[in-house]
């Protein structure tokens, strides 16, 4: 239950307390909520489920309270509070640091985050589910680029759209079942057509949070005129929400619909991969350029994970936290070029590896990484992906791999027009500290994930064997 | 019934006491008296009552938790309009002497047995309103409002009353009960009583304010002072709910199939039609009456299912609905924003962080996003309509959609950065009725759900 309190307990505080604090509390509250989480996990063992909080009385509507993890979640977890360190860390010299409003926001923005992935209980999942919207919204409107209204309405609407109909799905699975906990729902026996619409309630809210390929519209612009910690939030965590959400809810409650919906899903996810590299490989906005290529990535995952199997999915869970690492990077370079030139045109910058050499070499090691080279945590992650979809189906695989040589097109390019070439700046001030810390710390994470990331495989194995499970027996029965 | 009559008492007292033109006194003596009133039907049923042969009101447990919602929710609007109706020192006593007898009317209406005290409190509840409505003698819209409230509200009470002796002629019994046994038993005039039934539907929607009876609400509660705006969008609002739900899924469950089509055809038009005519507003009061439209249509839900929990889910809806609207409605007085426009909010929520934050959960709860009261109030209606209405429970998430697009715009208005406005200071009343909104809002669900 602390996971849970700690960034409420924090938020709360920065809000009360004087600004000058807040980087302060900031950095005790993000460290604090990390040592947490690596206390539940060396507590933990892979095996078991862990439940924080569960009440056997049964209230209204069949709600229950009910809050734990299993290896999965807690990797989940991890990931969150490790993230959240490192973007306090990034903005730790800006104006944004010292201010009590964004602190708060970005805690209650964890308190949702972990409340997603914590949640064993349908409702409790929406609830977290709509809560880290309006941390998110308030932060973009806030401290975005002015006149965003139209581009935050739009995300808002959109993302407001998918939960609506990830309600119903709830609504209709609940009244089927005997309440609304996570194990009742799994019980539920649906035909196959009813299966197909639940799903499609609960992928209508992940494709537009991932997003899948139609319905990504919202994503550049939003990415583009939000702050850095909003880009990052939206990125390396808010999305992971849905990529969870299909691992956790949408797949092995709906189970029975996943033969009918399973190609659909594939092809939205192939098109992505290719549809999302090629726009990125024609942009002149850095950071337009990164969202695009945030959708070529996450196409890639979430076709992965509709294949529904332990191998496809170990791969999968490596990339999102591979995925979230890597944005985190990307976007602070973006970031440091926006602030420094004052432009996010690739057409506009150029010789900036000459002025700040530092800067040059930390966006390079970054940009490798995204490429995926091996020892980096993408090669794996992708290497499995891939063979899966290959397994799958060969033209699905064949279009899936196009995202390795897409991506290197598209990543060395705007490192070559940004850092190379004759220079068109005069002077760019080279890394701070902080900045240096983050590159390094998720560099040195990136690559500790790529050399071990049997470790990971191994550790949410388990996890993956139960929310998998009620199809393998399935088949077996078919057999 | 105690309560009925200590209401009525403090009324007729308070009305008194007006002659000497001291507000605070008058403040005084109506909230003691509804604090009493609100004990003592908390405690109806523990101690005996000298009334308790009187037959004719009957409170049972969901009409005692609906009534003490309609005593709280007046306490809330005697509170915040403190400052409204002092400014008028000459008439503070009868301001609060109507609202307590129209208050009156209203528990009648939550409490009634037969078709006559139904009437009798329909009346109750709507004669002071029409003189409220009107009470800023020299405004003009006010004045329009009045008229128009009085003479379509006429209308409507003459329909009923029609409805009202068909159903009499056709089963022979004004007692609720007994028409219910006629009607199971089969053995009426079939025409008269489905023709009155209609009449009365007709009738009960215009009193709730539903499509398509609505055309009176946006001018009456943008003419009417702000506290009489409130009292109607969740007194007058509350009783007639319950008294509707009393009547069709009591007395008329039998014929629900007669009556299902056109309800079903009133609450997708109120579900539309109330957030499509917000969406082009620009003065605040009128923006609410029209998403309280939409907000009736979800409450009228409740009518269509037979789930013993469907009252419970009416009521959190409606405290979540009454208290986010008295926090708005108090707040556009607490601003002083006397020309009713929608731009006065402009960042007056980002210069003071307490109307910042009563702005965001009121709006949010409207709009329905949790874990606010509101959220589990339309989540629990749609669940207990969920598996036979399904369309409806579709075109329900479609329209909120809608709102939660109307509510982020006010939203985004209120903490705008950018406004040349001062920060605002509210009076200590405002405080106490914003805070206890806010405790409303945020955790009066636990109340049902646990």
């Amino acid at each position: 239950m602390e996971l849970l309190i700690i960034p409420l307990v924090f938020g709360v505080i920065s809000l009360i307390l004087p600004a000058n604090w807040s980087k302060l509390i900031g950095g005790v509250g993000a460290i604090v909520s990390l040592v947490t989480a690596c206390i539940h996990l060396i507590r933990f063992d892979p095996l078991s489920q862990i439940v924080l909080a569960s009440s056997s009385h049964k209230m209204a509507f069949g709600l229950t309270f009910n809050i734990g993890y299993d290896a999965f979640g807690l990797v989940m977890v991890l990931l969150t509070n490790a993230i959240i360190p490192i973007i306090f860390l990034s903005n730790w010299n800006r104006d944004l640091a010292n201010n009590k409003l964004f602190t708060a926001l970005v805690f209650f923005m964890q308190l949702g985050l972990l409340g997603v992935f914590t949640a064993q209980d349908g409702i409790i999942f929406y609830i977290f589910w709509e809560f880290t919207l309006l941390p998110i919204f308030l932060l973009l409107y806030w401290f975005g680029a002015k006149e965003n209204n139209k581009v935050l309405f739009k995300f808002f609407i959109y993302t407001l759209v998918g939960s609506l109909a990830m309600l119903l799905s709830l609504i209709a699975l609940g009244s089927a079942a005997e309440s609304f906990a996570y194990a009742d729902l799994k019980n539920v026996q649906l035909t196959q057509e009813v299966a197909c619409w639940i799903m499609s309630g609960f992928l209508l809210a992940f494709a537009i949070k991932i997003p899948l390929f139609p319905f990504h519209t919202w994503q550049p612009a939003t990415y583009t005129s939000s702050p850095m910690a909003g880009t990052m939030l939206l990125s390396a965590l808010m999305l992971k929400m849905a990529l969870f959400g299909m691992m956790k809810w949408m797949l092995p409650l709906t189970y029975e619909g996943i033969s009918t919906m399973k190609w659909p899903i594939i092809i939205l996810g192939a098109i992505g991969i290719v549809y999302g590299a090629i726009i990125a490989i024609k942009q002149n906005d850095i950071k337009t350029l990164f969202a695009f290529a945030s959708i070529s990535h996450l196409g890639l995952i979430a076709a992965g994970i509709m294949l529904f199997n332990i191998a496809a999915w170990s791969g999968a869970v490596i990339q999102i936290i591979n995925h979230s690492l890597i944005s985190i990077g990307l976007f602070l370079a973006a970031d440091i070029l926006e602030k420094r030139t004052g432009t996010r045109q690739l057409s506009e910058l150029g010789g900036i590896a000459k002025l700040a050499p530092r800067f040059g070499f930390w966006f390079a090691v970054t940009v490798f990484a995204a490429l995926s080279i091996p020892f980096s945590a993408g090669f794996i992650g992708e290497f499995i992906l891939i063979k899966e979809l290959f397994d799958f189906h060969i033209i699905i695989g064949i279009t899936a791999a196009t995202s390795l040589i897409l991506g290197a097109v598209y990543m060395l390019r705007s490192y070559q027009l940004s850092m190379f070439g004759a220079p068109k700046i005069s002077a760019f001030e080279d890394l701070s500290w902080n900045e240096m810390a983050v590159f390094l710390i998720l560099s040195l994470l990136i690559l500790a994930i790529g050399l071990c990331s049997s470790c990971i495989i191994e550790f949410t194995e388990p996890a993956f064997r139960s929310l998998t499970e009620t199809l393998s027996s399935n088949q077996q029965i078919i057999e | 019934m105690d309560a009925l009559i200590v209401i009525f008492l403090t009324g007729l007292i308070g009305l008194f006491i007006g002659m000497l033109k001291k507000p605070h006194l008058n403040l005084g003596v109506t909230l003691l008296g509804l604090i009493i009133a609100f004990f003592l039907q908390l405690y109806h049923g523990y101690y005996t009552s000298p009334f308790i042969n009187y037959q004719v009101l009957e409170f049972e447990v969901s009409g005692l938790y609906f009534s003490l919602l309609a005593i709280g929710f007046s306490i809330l609007i005697v509170l915040g309009g403190y400052r409204y109706f002092k400014r008028d020192a000459n008439h503070t006593g009868d301001y609060y002497g109507l609202l307590l007898f129209s208050l009156c009317g209203a528990i009648i209406l939550i409490g009634f047995t037969d078709l006559f005290m139904f009437f009798l409190g329909l009346e109750i509840l709507s004669i002071p309103i029409y003189v409220m409505v009107g009470i800023k003698k020299q405004d003009v819209l006010s004045a329009e409002a009045s008229i128009k409230y009085f003479f379509t509200g006429a209308f409507a009470t003459a329909i009923l009353l029609f409805g009202i002796a068909l159903l009499y002629g056709a089963t022979g019994s004004f007692n609720l009960n007994e028409i219910r046994t006629v009607i199971q038993s089969g053995e009426y005039q079939s025409s008269y009583l489905l023709i009155g039934i209609l009449f009365i539907l007709g009738a009960f929607l215009f009193k709730v304010g539903a499509v398509p009876f609505h055309f009176w609400g946006p001018d009456v509660y943008q003419g009417s002072p702000e506290i009489v705006t409130a009292f109607m969008a969740t007194v007058v609002k509350l009783s007639a709910l319950f008294a509707f739900y009393r009547f069709f899924n009591g007395t008329f469950q039998e014929l629900a199939n007669f009556w299902t089509g056109a309800l079903y055809f009133a609450i997708a038009l109120s579900l539309l039609i109330g957030y499509i005519g917000a969406l082009k507003q620009s003065k605040f009061k009128r923006l609410l009456a029209y998403s309280s439209i939409s907000n009736t249509g979800y409450a009228l839900f409740v009518l269509l299912s037979t789930s013993n929990s469907s009252l419970g889910s009416l009521w959190i809806f409606l405290v979540g609905y009454g208290c986010a609207t008295i926090a708005l409605l108090t707040l556009s007085m607490a601003i002083q924003n006397d020309n009713d426009e929608i731009s006065a909010f402009k960042g007056v929520g980002f210069k003071n962080p307490f109307i910042g934050f009563i702005l965001i959960i009121s709006l949010l709860s409207l709009a329905g996003i949790p874990p606010l009261t509101g959220f589990f109030g339309k989540f629990s209606l749609l669940m207990n309509a969920y598996p036979q209405h399904l369309y409806l429970v579709i075109l329900a998430l479609i329209s909120s959609l809608v709102g939660a697009f109307l509510y982020l715009r006010l939203i985004v208005l209120g903490l705008s950065k950018e406004s040349e406005s001062e920060r605002v200071t509210i009076g200590l009343w405002h405080y106490i009725v914003l805070g206890i909104c806010a405790a409303g809002i945020l955790g009066a669900w636990l109340i049902v759900t646990i």
